[in-house]
C-alpha cells in the first residue's frame, strides 16, 4: 500500500508531473515530486503542512516557477522552465482557490461575464443573452440561483460552485478540462462542504476531472478515487482506484507506521513542573463565532499550544479570551475570579494577547518604535504636567536592549525595522505590562530564525516566572518546540490534548489533521 | 504678529529643551530633520523679510496696524484649523466645521437679536449646539461607520440651508449686546484680545495632544485603528470624543467671528473651512513633520495669512487670495503625503 502502484494507463493520463523540485533559498519545497492525475476522476492531493502540495498548486497555475521536472498536461510536455500561467491555461487547467475571486456585490452573470466577456448588442451589452447563457450553465452545475442574484447573497457552497462553473464556463464537448481545486471547503461548514463535495462528485460522474488539495481527511475520502500523499516535498504514496482508510492515509502523511502512534507511551505523566500549579485562567463552554464550547484551563508557569486546521478557531478563541468578540455563552476566569467583558478590562485583569497579524492589528506604522512600546503602558507616563518622556524613551532603550531588537535608536518608525524586530518590540509592549496570561497568536509568522530563537527564549522565560502562556500555531514543530501540553481544536471544540512524549510533531500532524474521533487520546485506554 | 510666532514657537522649543536627545521623528538628529522641522517656520519669516523689503508693501506691510489687524482678522480661521486637525488626528475629516462656525455666528446673534437672550446665554448655547452637531457627525461616522467625508460634506449642506432659514437671507446687524464687538476689537499688550484666545485653544490642544495619554492614544487610532483597539484604545469612542470637541471649538470660532465682525452673515462658512483645511495640512508638515499638530497649524495660518496680505498690499488683485488658499492646500497635502511616506521608506 505504501509503496507507488503502477502507473495508471500513459493515455488515461492528463496531468502529469515529473521529478518536480523547488527550492525557496535554503527550503526545500519540493524535492523531486511526482503526480499523475487520470482523465474522469477525482484526485486528492494530501500531506501535512509544509509538505509541498501548495507549492505544487502554484507551479501549476504558473505563480512559481519549478527548479527542475516536468509538466505533462493533455499531450504537451513542458520543462520546468519552460511553463507557465498561460501555457497551463492553453493546455486545460483550471484553478480555483481558496479566495474564490468573486466580486460579492455583483450579480451571478456579471460574474461570469467578467471573465469569459459581456455579449455585445450592437454598441451595448446584450443582457438577455448573457442571462440565459448564465442559466444554463447555472442548471448544468445545479446552482439554484438565478443569474441576476449577487454572489455574495449566495450561500458558502454555492459561491464556491459559482466560481467552479466560471472557471469551466468555456468547456466544449470533446475538450477535457482538469479542474485543481486548492483547498475548496477549508472556510465552509460542515455541512455547507459535504453539498459542496456532493456536486463536486456529481460533475466528476459525468466525466470532469479533477485534482483537489485538502486538509481534511474525511471530505477527501468521500468523494476521491486516487490520492497523492507527499511529505517533506516527496512523494511517499500514490493510491489509484484504491480507497485508503483515514488512519492509513494519516500514516503515510506524518510517515509512522501504523499502530505506533496509537500505542500511549507508557503513560507518561503530563508533563511539566506546573502540575501542581493552581490554574490561572480557566474557560468554560464558550460558544461564539467558531467556537462550539471550549474548555480549557492554564496554569501558572504553564505554556499550552492549540492546534487545529484554519477555520477551527483558533484565533476566535484567543480575541474573545481577550474580549474583543462578546461570547454568546460561556465564562473566562483569571486567578478565579470572573473577567469582565471587553478588552480593556480583560487587560487590567493580567490578559495580553500579541495578534497574528502583525502588520495590520499590531503595528502602528508611522509612530516611533518608543511610541508603540509604550502604546500598552500610556497611563504610566502621565503627570499632570505632560508626559514623563525622558522615562518613556529612557525606558523603551532597556526594552529594546533586554529583548534584542534591532533598532538605530528609539525614536526610528516602526515601519522601518524587519518582521522578526517587530514582533519582538510588540512582544516586549505586551510583557513590560507583566502580564499573568499571555496569549500569541502565531507568535513567529514570518519571522526569521535567529529572531525566532529570540522569541522562543523570551516566552520561556515569561512562563517561567509564572505567567500563563498559550500559544496558537499552525506550525506543529513550533508547538512541539515551545509547549508543555498542546490541544486540538476541531469543529469548535477540544477534541484532544496531548503531552508529555506523546507530543511529537507526527502525532500532531495526524491529530490535526484526522476530521473523526478514532484517533485515540493520549493516555487513552488501548 | 511676530509676538504671539515667538510665543507659540517658544512653547515647542521649551518641549524639544525638555528631552535633550531630541528629535521625536524619524529624521534623527539629522540636517534633513531640522530642516523638516523648521521648513515652514522658515518660509513665513521669509516672506515677512520679503514683503517688508519689497517697495510695494514695505510702506503698509510692515506695520504694527497691519500686524494687528491680520491677526485679528485671522483668529476665527485659526480656531477653526485648530478645530479641523481634532477629528484628522484619528482619521477623519469634519467638513462641517465652517458651518458650524457659521451657524453658531448667527445663533448667537439671533438669540439676542430675536428673543432677547442675554450675551452669555446665546454663547453658550451656540457652543452647546456646535458640540451637539459633532456628536451627530462622531455617531454617524463612528458608531454607523459612514464615510466621514460625505457625511460631514452632507452636514455642512444642511447647516448651510438652516442658516439661510433661521436668517431669512439677511445679515443680523441689531440687537447685537455691544460688549461683545468691543471684545472683538479690543487689544491687550498691543494685540487684538481674541488672539489671546486662540493661543490659548493653541495650548491647551498641545497639551492634550502631545501630552496626555488621551492625545497619544488618538495618534495611535489615525496610525492603525484595528492595532490601536487591540491595545485596549476604545477606538470609536474616542473618535466621536474629537468630533464633539471640534464642534465646541467650532462654535467658539463663530462666536469669536460674530465678536469680530459685529454683525451675522447668513453664509455657509465654506469661505472659513477652506483657509483653516490649508492650514492644517501645511501645519503637517511642520514641528511634527507627517501629523497634524496644533503649533505647526498656526504656523500654517500665519504663512498663508501673511502671504495673502502681503500680495494684496503689493497690489495683487482679489483672485490672488482664492488662488494662493487652493495652492497651499495643493502643496501642503502633496508635501505631508510625501513625508508621511519618505519616513516609512526611510530606514534609522
Amino acid at each position: 500500500m505504501t509503496s507507488t502502484e503502477t502507473a495508471p494507463v500513459a493515455t488515461d493520463v492528463v496531468l502529469r508531473i515529473t521529478g518536480m523540485t523547488k527550492r525557496f533559498g535554503a527550503t526545500t519545497a519540493l524535492d523531486g515530486a511526482d503526480l499523475a492525475l487520470r482523465a474522469g476522476t477525482v484526485h486528492a492531493l494530501v500531506g501535512g503542512n509544509g509538505c509541498g502540495k501548495s507549492t505544487t498548486i502554484k507551479v501549476l497555475a504558473g505563480v512559481h516557477r519549478a527548479d527542475a521536472g516536468r509538466i505533462e498536461v493533455a499531450g504537451s510536455v513542458w520543462t520546468a522552465a519552460g511553463y507557465d500561467a498561460r501555457a497551463g491555461r492553453a493546455a486545460g487547467l483550471r484553478f480555483v482557490h481558496q479566495d474564490l475571486g468573486l466580486f460579492p456585490e455583483l450579480s451571478v452573470a456579471e460574474n461570469f461575464a467578467l471573465d469569459a466577456g459581456y455579449p455585445a448588442a450592437g454598441p451595448g451589452i446584450s443582457w438577455r443573452r448573457l442571462h440565459q447563457r448564465v442559466a444554463g450553465l447555472l442548471e448544468a452545475y445545479e446552482i439554484d440561483a438565478s443569474p441576476r442574484t449577487p454572489a455574495g447573497a449566495l450561500r458558502p457552497s454555492q459561491r464556491t460552485l459559482v466560481a467552479i462553473a466560471r472557471a469551466l464556463q468555456d468547456q466544449e464537448r470533446d475538450q477535457q478540462l482538469v479542474l485543481v481545486l486548492d483547498e475548496p471547503t477549508a472556510t465552509l461548514p460542515q455541512h455547507e462542504s459535504q453539498l459542496l463535495l456532493d456536486a463536486v462528485r456529481r460533475r466528476a460522474d459525468r466525466g470532469q476531472t479533477v485534482l483537489m488539495v485538502s486538509h481534511r481527511m474525511a471530505e477527501v475520502l468521500s468523494v476521491s478515487d486516487d490520492f497523492t500523499v507527499f511529505r517533506d516535498g516527496r512523494t511517499v504514496a500514490t493510491l489509484a482506484g484504491v480507497r485508503p482508510t483515514e488512519r492509513q492515509l494519516v500514516d503515510l502523511m506524518s510517515g509512522t507506521a501504523t499502530g505506533a502512534a496509537t500505542q500511549p507511551a507508557a503513560a507518561s505523566a503530563p508533563a511539566g513542573p506546573a502540575t501542581a500549579e493552581p490554574a490561572v485562567l480557566e474557560v468554560a463552554g464558550l460558544v461564539g463565532g467558531p467556537l462550539r464550547g471550549v474548555d480549557l484551563a492554564v496554569r501558572r508557569g504553564e505554556i499550552v499550544g492549540v492546534a487545529g486546521l484554519v477555520g477551527s478557531g483558533r484565533t476566535s478563541l484567543l480575541k474573545t479570551v481577550f474580549g474583543q468578540h462578546e461570547p454568546v455563552a460561556g465564562s473566562v476566569r483569571v486567578d478565579g475570579a470572573p473577567a469582565a467583558p471587553g478588552t480593556p478590562a480583560r487587560m487590567a485583569a493580567g490578559i495580553a494577547y500579541v495578534p497574528e497579524d502583525r502588520g495590520g492589528e499590531a503595528a502602528f506604522p508611522d509612530l516611533t518604535l518608543r511610541e508603540n512600546l509604550s502604546a500598552t503602558v500610556l497611563r504610566r507616563y502621565w503627570r499632570p504636567w505632560g508626559m514623563a518622556r525622558r522615562r518613556e524613551r529612557a525606558e523603551a532603550r532597556g526594552l529594546i536592549g533586554a529583548h534584542a531588537v534591532k533598532a538605530a535608536s528609539s525614536e526610528v518608525p516602526f515601519a522601518a525595522l524587519s518582521g522578526g524586530n517587530q514582533q519582538k518590540a510588540v512582544l516586549a509592549r505586551w510583557l513590560r505590562r507583566e502580564p499573568q496570561v499571555l496569549l500569541l497568536d502565531e507568535p513567529t509568522q514570518g519571522v526569521d530564525v535567529m529572531s525566532r530563537g529570540d522569541i522562543y527564549r523570551t516566552v520561556r522565560d515569561v512562563a517561567a516566572g509564572g505567567c500563563a502562556v498559550v500559544v496558537a500555531s499552525s506550525d506543529l514543530i513550533e508547538l512541539y518546540a515551545l509547549c508543555d501540553r498542546v490541544v486540538v481544536l476541531r469543529d469548535g471544540r477540544i477534541a484532544t490534548e496531548v503531552s508529555g512524549s506523546q507530543l511529537t510533531p507526527d502525532h500532531l500532524t495526524e491529530l490535526t489533521q484526522s476530521t473523526a474521533g478514532p484517533v485515540p487520546a493520549p493516555g487513552g485506554t488501548r | 504678529m511676530s509676538l504671539t510666532n515667538t510665543e507659540t514657537v517658544a512653547t515647542a522649543a521649551g518641549n524639544a529643551a525638555a528631552a535633550p536627545p531630541a528629535d521625536r521623528r524619524g529624521g534623527g538628529g539629522s540636517w534633513r530633520g531640522h530642516a523638516e522641522r523648521h521648513a515652514l517656520l522658515g518660509l513665513l519669516v521669509a516672506v515677512v523679510a520679503f514683503f517688508s523689503l519689497y517697495p510695494d508693501s514695505a510702506q503698509t506691510f510692515f506695520t504694527s496696524s497691519n500686524a494687528s489687524m491680520l491677526l485679528g482678522n485671522q483668529s476665527v480661521v485659526a480656531l477653526l484649523a485648530l478645530a479641523v486637525i481634532l477629528p484628522l488626528v484619528t482619521g477623519y475629516f469634519d467638513f462641517s466645521l465652517g458651518a458650524v462656525a457659521a451657524l453658531s455666528s448667527v445663533l448667537t446673534a439671533g438669540l439676542m437679536s430675536f428673543h432677547g437672550w442675554s450675551l452669555w446665554a446665546a454663547v453658550a448655547v451656540s457652543v452647546a449646539a456646535g458640540a451637539a452637531i459633532g456628536a451627530v457627525n462622531g455617531l454617524l461616522v463612528t458608531r454607523f461607520g459612514l464615510n466621514s467625508f460625505v457625511t460631514t460634506l452632507g452636514m455642512a449642506t444642511l447647516l448651510g440651508g438652516l442658516v439661510q432659514w433661521y436668517t431669512g437671507g439677511q445679515t443680523i446687524l441689531a440687537g447685537i449686546d455691544p460688549a461683545l464687538p468691543q471684545f472683538g476689537s479690543a487689544t491687550w499688550l498691543g494685540l487684538p484680545r481674541v488672539v489671546f484666545i486662540v493661543a490659548l485653544a493653541t495650548v491647551v490642544l498641545w497639551y492634550l495632544l502631545a501630552h496626555t495619554p488621551f492625545g497619544r492614544r488618538l495618534y495611535a487610532i489615525g496610525s492603525n485603528p484595528r492595532s490601536a483597539r487591540l491595545v485596549g484604545v476604545r477606538v470609536d469612542r474616542s473618535a466621536w470624543t474629537t468630533f464633539v470637541m471640534a464642534g465646541a471649538l467650532a462654535g467658539v470660532a463663530g462666536v469669536l467671528q460674530l465678536a469680530r465682525a459685529g454683525s451675522a452673515t447668513a453664509d455657509n462658512g465654506t469661505g472659513l473651512l477652506f483657509p483653516a483645511l490649508a492650514a492644517a495640512f501645511l501645519g503637517a508638515t511642520a514641528v511634527v513633520p507627517g501629523f497634524f499638530n496644533p503649533v505647526g497649524t498656526i504656523i500654517g495660518v500665519l504663512f498663508v495669512s501673511v502671504s495673502v496680505s502681503g500680495l494684496t498690499l503689493s497690489g495683487a488683485s482679489s483672485w490672488a487670495s482664492p488662488v494662493f488658499n487652493g495652492a497651499a492646500l495643493l502643496v501642503a497635502v502633496g508635501l505631508s503625503t510625501y513625508l508621511g511616506r519618505a519616513r516609512g521608506v526611510r530606514t534609522g
